[in-house]
């Protein structure tokens, strides 16, 4: 297997500094950002330019576009609910590191973003859900399968390029749900499937000094069930320290004293 | 269904590494397959073969080498024969005679000598210690001064003596160094981490992750080429795409097979023959898990690694 992969959350236009960023076309807070997630660990980079209705085409181009080249084509995550913009981010997008990941669709409304994917040789996240929160993994499974069908109709390689999203919930209020939630990790695990998830939902709601705590534990029993990436903060220290340990302990990375300083 | 043969060519790749200068400069690695897939992708650079020799000279105990170098009056016309074997892409220089329990030849001896050397090749240069920490230390330091401009590659920094001989030969004179490890995969990755972490860049080191003749051990060599390949390429550990050198020679020629006499045991036949089969066995068995380099000695040993490079890649 190969190493997790940690996909960076904070280059997100729910930040002041990035809208403000992204409204100027700015470079340097964004560049400051990924360098940061870039150090810390993170493999891919998420892009969410937010809506972007209307120049989202030209800002999804720039940021792509600024990123790579400042960081040796880093591979990226374009999450815009604006799908001329993904197609656009992709026109400009060097492959030398990695496929584009398209972030993402859903079995409702957003359906159409396996079609893009698969017509553009990307990867897709495929959230397990239609509209709002499954009740069980058979609702998860049947949502997965709508999306795998339609995924293989337009020719894609469904262990490749669809990321399955469990759906994480957030303890304060889910706590029942949770193993739940793993389950499904190993269910898509064992049907050999890769899988992702906006991680930190677990921790929603809880005080600041507990949610690297609770994304870490979940992180890490997440991997036992066969998760293979995450977006998340990577400049939380103690998530990515044990992502690494996990890796080494799944073998799929080699050890070497100083693993965690790589 | 028809089957469908999808190549399996990885988006991570080993780094190139150039050692020598001008025309006959030689790049390390680049591969982005299993070595000797083929039918995957075709290879960026071919595996290189380097000729040892050493400060004293060839060893003429063995015929063919004897014969091959006849004639090569001094260091330098030693050199320059055994850049002329066909198949040979540099020299590989070893210092043995600088060990204190030896020879202990001075460092200013063996600067001269290498300077020799280096001033009759015009192929890339390889130079070896004599594998004791402290007087490689302070070989490398001079060699690396007295080399300077020639781009040459230092076998070997260890765990012991890697930041001083990273500082001397990359830092403060551009040359190139191989890290080494006795077969031990955590150990490969993590000395390539301390030396990348000192600032070294991946263009500037390979490695030498061990190395035993066939029979003596191999199958370790053998796993953890395999594993140090698989982590590089399916795993895409950037501390473990280094270029590989394998020193072949020195473990072939060491066994008991390449050093037994006829006289002694004459059911085994000629020793030259032994001791090339040697040489080649674990030439071929190092280059199929992953040696981007190997040293060799006997000219027949390299003539024929070099047609089976050839035929391979």
């Amino acid at each position: 297997m190969g190493r997790f992969v940690i996909i960076g959350e904070r280059i997100h236009c729910i930040s002041p500094v990035i809208r403000k960023a992204m409204e100027e076309m700015d470079p340097v807070p964004i560049l400051k950002r990924a360098k940061e997630q870039l150090d810390a660990g993170a493999t891919y980079l998420d892009v969410n330019i937010g809506p972007a209705e209307k120049n989202g085409v030209e800002l999804m181009k720039w940021a792509v576009q600024t990123i790579q080249s400042e960081f040796d084509n880093v591979p990226l995550c374009l999450d815009t609910a604006n799908r001329k913009a993904i197609e656009a981010g992709i026109s400009v997008y060097n492959r030398s590191k990695g496929k584009p990941i398209v972030n993402s669709a859903d079995a409702g409304d957003r359906i159409e973003n396996i079609d893009l994917a698969a017509a553009n040789d990307a990867i897709v996240i495929a959230l397990c859900s239609k509209a709002g929160v499954p009740s069980d993994n058979d609702e998860r499974m049947m949502y997965c399968q709508e999306m795998l069908e339609r995924g293989m109709e337009q020719g894609m390689d469904p262990t490749e390029d669809m990321w399955f999203d469990p759906l994480f919930l957030v303890i304060k209020g889910m706590q029942d749900k949770q193993m739940d939630v793993l389950e499904f990790i190993k269910q898509l695990s064992d049907m050999g499937f890769k899988s992702t998830g906006g991680l930190s939902n677990v921790s929603n709601m809880t005080p600041k000094e507990i949610r690297p705590i609770l994304d870490s534990t979940t992180v890490a029993m997440a991997m036992y069930c066969g998760l293979t990436s995450a977006i998340v903060n990577p400049c939380d220290r103690r998530l990515i320290e044990t992502i690494k340990s996990a890796d080494i302990i799944k073998n799929n990375a080699l050890y070497a004293d100083s693993f965690l300083e790589i | 269904m028809a089957f469908k043969r999808t190549p399996q060519v990885f988006s991570a790749s080993i780094n190139e590494v150039v050692i020598g200068t001008g025309d006959k400069a030689v790049t390390l690695g680049g591969a982005n397959t299993f070595p000797l897939y083929t039918f995957d992708g075709k290879a960026k650079n071919k595996v290189a073969i380097g000729v040892e020799i050493f400060d004293h000279g060839v060893d003429t105990s063995v015929p063919g080498i004897a014969e091959y170098y006849s004639g090569a009056e001094g260091i330098g016309a030693i050199a320059k024969k055994a850049s002329q074997i066909p198949g040979a892409d540099f020299v590989v220089l070893s210092l043995e005679g600088a060990d204190p329990n030896g020879e202990n030849k001075s460092v200013e001896e063996c600067a001269a000598i290498a300077k020799e050397v280096a001033g009759a090749i015009d192929c890339p240069l390889v130079i070896e210690g004599c594998k004791n920490i402290e007087k490689d230390s302070q070989l490398f330091e001079k060699l690396a001064e007295v080399l300077a401009g020639k781009n040459v590659l230092f076998v070997s920094a260890r765990e012991e003596d890697y930041k001083r001989v990273a500082a001397a030969a990359v830092m403060a004179y551009k040359q190139k160094i191989s890290a080494e490890s006795a077969v031990d995969i955590n150990l490969a990755k993590q000395l390539n981490v301390l030396i990348s972490q000192m600032g070294i860049q991946p263009q500037s080191y390979v490695m030498n992750v061990g190395s035993a003749a066939a029979g003596y051990g191999y199958e370790y060599v053998a796993s953890t080429l395999d594993r140090v390949r698989s982590a590089a390429l399916e795993q895409n550990d950037a501390m473990l795409q280094m270029p590989i050198i394998t020193p072949v020679a020195s473990e072939a020629w060491s066994v008991k097979e390449a050093i037994v006499s006829e006289e002694d045991v004459p059911e085994w036949g000629p020793r030259e023959e032994r001791g090339i089969a040697m040489e080649v066995s674990t030439a071929a068995s190092v280059i199929a898990g992953g040696a981007d380099a190997v040293i060799l000695r006997h000219p027949k040993s390299v003539e024929t690694i070099a047609r089976l490079v050839a035929a391979l890649m």
